[in-house]
């Protein structure tokens, strides 16, 4: 199975380090992140990933806005997200569905299933 | 006196111009209708007036005096009610103008008739019987003597016979003299001093008294002028002896008797009489008797009134003998006449007075109970009107709507708090209706509170009010209906009172602390997720090995971690429902799908504790958010993995139009409100676990209550997945409920709406 490139985007460096670690060890898979939406966008542009982790709650830009631009940007719009939120209300989660995201997976999340999850909500296999 | 010469030629000029002087020619007259107030407003108008003449067609018909009318008032209490007819006397004596006396002699026979009616006053009459004039005796006594020494005087001198009118003036002078003076008072004792005092000097007696006849026979003298030097007889009282009862007899039926010498032989006077008045050394006597009628109290109903032997006049001559002359005789009749007229008007008064005296004592106490009456119930409105003003400082201070609303939903009472908050007094809402006061828009949210209200239910919901400070406020209405018991079984509504309460600082605070436990429980995830990924991550082992005491730590780090996890999840999600941030979507699902599905996402959890879940559902659809039903079935689900054993199988169920289990530990109300809503579905997940106590059954949905305070540390709850459960259910509109049996096992119920084909 060839490797996959996912971008994290989360203003927190912890989470940013503990996906990484994580996706690595149970897929091998490999990891770029970015600190903000707009770093995100850029990074998206810039290295094609196969998918993107999306934190919802970030300064500035937050997580819904940063979708939507990925979302209108013929570059970046056939990237899968998959928001990574604390956010985790049934109403909230009926709205990212909604605005057409391929999953979320609710934080704190399960560093030993991530990848396994990730893999199930985009069709992948690991 | 009959046998003394008339003088016709001379007597003449008795006529007109004589009558003309002493006739009242205007007397006060009345038709008989009148009633007694104007009767009387007509006497105070004409103070002279003595009496009223009741007229018909200008005859007399009748006659009251000022007694008769007092007499009336005495005696009836409703007296004000009665007519001039009523209380007159009729019919009624009067004089044919053709009868007057037109010459001196006849005038004290005339004046007897007085005497002999019993009337003070004489109605003139002509012949076609219709009112001349009033004759009153008092008057007619006045002007008698004064005619006598002037007008008459003068012609007598003239006259031929002139000694003999002379004495005829003289006498009747004398007459009206006396008669005026015993008249002239209305006291009896002074009336019978002035008769025995006028007597005496009249006749030059030597001693004058008035004898009273007891009814026992006796008597005693209560009157007395007696010259010097003979002894007083006042206040000696007579034996029986003196005074039988034949002699009674005859002196009540008129007897004069006239004795020249006590000592002689035909003075017809016993021996022992003799001896007797002799100590009072009486040498010549003459008796009138005193007969009047019986007084007011002493005649029994209508009877017809009768004469009774009050007393004797008594003339008494001790300084010898003495002829009494036939003058001396009648004028001593004639006075025994006045004087008894005297008494009767005297007792009258008398009896009058007391019974004004006992009615004014009667309406004394009557004004007293009245006056104490009044003050009760003045005493009574004043701690009236002070609880009033207490309540009305109570209500008008608190800071709350008061209101009572009638069936009509118009305001009838309000208390100044409205003022306050919309500007319009409770004098300008009284009367009008909720919709008008409050607006047709906010009416519209609150109507169906009301008819719940006006049903009989009380009724408490929120809402917001806009004030007059153009604030939007959030207030809490409670509406109390007013029932009133009535003879039917049904009791009546009359309407409700309605109380609303400020609840924007509690609001307020409410989101504040919604606010604030969102952003600490999320600002908790973050570095929870690092944490959390961390230690699963150095757990693999895939980071480097730890001796065994460090895997040890990690593990409990790990463990806490994940129940720290739950707990931050389970409190944020009970803020959301319970601050109204969630609502709920229902829509048509089918419940076996909900079931399989909370069991799937609990089935890897049941493997590890190797437990067994099994389904039984009923194909039936509900009407419910299935997300939620969902995430109560995984709570319960959850709750009975971790008290199970394991080995044990929980069981999954749903059915439909079930009738109520009812548990024992619910209340009627539940009861009540699971029969007046039958087409629910019924979710039952029971396990074979330790069970719980009865004493918990209820308080297990209480927020982080749980039936052993260290489940929380054996078990890893969090003591909020029940609340959750019991929130979810409640907004969908069922109930939710445990029953259980220490060691053998629980259950878990709770209800949702059915859909609506399912009913069919």
């Amino acid at each position: 199975m060839p490797s996959k490139c996912v971008l994290v985007i989360d203003d927190e460096e912890s989470i940013q380090k503990v996906v990484r670690l994580s996706l690595k060890l149970e897929a091998s898979w490999q990891t770029i992140t970015a600190s903000s939406g707009q770093e995100g966008i850029c990074q998206a542009e810039k290295h094609q990933p196969d998918a993107i982790l999306l934190d919802v709650m970030m300064p500035a830009i937050d997580g819904i806005a940063t979708f939507e631009s990925l979302h209108e940007n013929s570059q970046t719009q056939s990237i899968p997200v998959i928001l990574l939120t604390a956010k985790t209300g049934t109403s909230e989660k009926r709205l990212f569905q909604k605005i057409g995201v391929a999953g979320v997976i609710t934080k704190p999340f399960n560093p030993l299933t991530l990848a396994s999850q990730v893999a199930k909500l985009l069709g992948w296999s690991i | 006196m009959s046998s003394e010469p008339k003088v016709l030629a001379e007597s003449r000029v008795f006529e007109q111009p004589f009558w003309n002087t002493v006739m009242e020619f205007h007397p006060l007259t009345a038709s008989g209708q009148t009633t007694l107030p104007k009767v009387l407003d007509r006497m105070t108008a004409h103070p002279g007036a003595a009496c009223v003449l009741a007229l018909h067609c200008r005859e007399v018909v009748g006659i009251a005096t000022r007694r008769d009318l007092l007499q009336a008032i005495a005696q009836n209490s409703e007296w004000f009610h009665l007519q001039l007819a009523q209380v007159m006397t009729r019919p009624v004596i009067t004089v044919p103008q053709s009868d007057l006396p037109t010459d001196l002699p006849a005038i004290p026979l005339f004046l007897k008739q007085f005497a002999r009616y019993q009337v003070s006053h004489l109605p003139v009459v002509d012949e076609r019987n219709q009112l001349i004039g009033l004759l009153d005796e008092t008057r007619l006594l006045r002007a008698l003597p004064l005619w006598c020494a002037t007008d008459g005087a003068a012609k007598a001198e003239r006259s031929p016979h002139s000694e003999e009118l002379r004495r005829q003036h003289q006498r009747a002078e004398l007459f009206a003299e006396i008669t005026l003076k015993i008249r002239q008072s209305l006291q009896l004792k002074e009336i019978l001093q002035t008769s025995v005092n006028e007597v005496q000097r009249l006749l030059d007696a030597d001693r004058v008294l008035i004898y009273q006849v007891l009814p026992d026979g006796t008597g005693k003298p209560i009157s007395e002028a007696v010259v010097a030097p003979y002894q007083a007889i006042l206040g000696f009282s007579f034996p029986e002896e003196v005074f039988p009862e034949e002699y009674q007899t005859l002196y009540a039926q008129g007897r004069v008797q006239a004795i020249t010498d006590v000592h002689a032989p035909d003075s017809g006077l016993a021996q022992c009489l003799v001896e007797f008045i002799e100590q009072w050394g009486i040498q010549s006597k003459l008796i009138v008797p005193i007969v009047h009628p019986l007084k007011p109290e002493q005649s029994v109903g209508n009877a017809p009134l009768r004469n009774h032997l009050w007393g004797l006049l008594i003339a008494h001559q001790c300084r010898g003998p003495r002829e009494w002359s036939e003058f001396e005789l009648e004028l001593m009749r004639q006075l025994a006449d006045q004087i008894s007229i005297a008494l009767s008007q005297g007792q009258m008064l008398e009896y009058l007075e007391e019974r004004v005296r006992l009615r004014t004592a009667e309406l004394t106490q009557a004004n007293r109970a009245l006056h104490r009456e009044i003050q009760d119930r003045q005493q009574v409105e004043a701690a009236l009107r002070q609880s009033e003003e207490q309540l009305r400082l109570i209500t008008n201070n608190l800071p709350v709507l008061i209101a009572y609303v009638d069936r009509q939903q118009r305001y009838r009472f309000n208390n100044q708090t409205y003022e306050h908050w919309f500007g319009q007094s409770p004098t300008e809402i009284y009367g009008q209706s909720i919709n008008a006061v409050m607006g047709a828009t906010y009416y519209r949210t609150i109507q169906t509170y009301i008819k719940t209200a006006l049903s009989g239910n009380q009724v408490t919901y929120e809402s917001e009010l806009t004030l007059k400070d153009g604030r939007c406020h959030s207030v809490s209405v409670t509406y109390i209906p007013h029932v009133e018991a009535t003879d039917t079984a049904v009791p009546q509504i009359r309407g409700f009172f309605a109380l609303t309460t400020d609840i924007s600082d509690r609001k307020a605070i409410e989101r504040m602390k919604d606010e604030f436990i969102a952003v600490v429980s999320h600002e908790l995830r973050t570095p929870l997720t690092s944490i959390h990924g961390s230690l699963k991550l150095m757990a693999t082992g895939r980071l480097g090995h730890l001796s065994t005491e460090g895997q040890q730590m990690l593990e409990v780090a790990d463990e806490n971690t994940d129940r720290l996890v739950r707990l931050v999840n389970n409190v944020l999600d009970l803020q959301r429902i319970e601050s109204g941030e969630v609502t709920m979507e229902a829509q048509v699902c089918d419940a076996a799908d909900l079931i399989e599905q909370g069991v799937e996402a609990m089935r890897a959890i049941a493997q590890e504790h190797n437990i067994e879940l099994q389904t039984q559902a009923d194909a039936i659809s509900i009407w419910a958010d299935p997300d939620y039903i969902v995430q109560t079935l995984t709570n319960l689900i959850g709750n009975a993995i971790k008290f199970s054993h394991p080995g044990d199988v929980i069981q999954l169920a749903v059915r439909s139009n079930f009738e109520p289990i009812l548990p024992s530990h619910l209340s009627d109300t539940v009861l009540h409100r699971h029969r007046a809503v039958p087409a629910m579905a019924l979710f039952c997940v029971q396990d074979s676990g330790q069970g719980i106590p009865a004493d918990k059954l209820n308080s297990v949905f209480e927020r982080f209550q749980q039936v052993d305070s260290s489940d929380s540390r054996k078990k890893g709850g969090t003591g909020l997945g029940l609340a959750i459960c019991r929130k979810i259910v409640e907004q969908h509109g069922g109930q939710i409920w445990a029953e259980s049996q220490l060691g053998v096992g629980s259950c878990f119920y709770f209800t949702v709406p059915l859909y609506a084909a399912e009913l069919v």
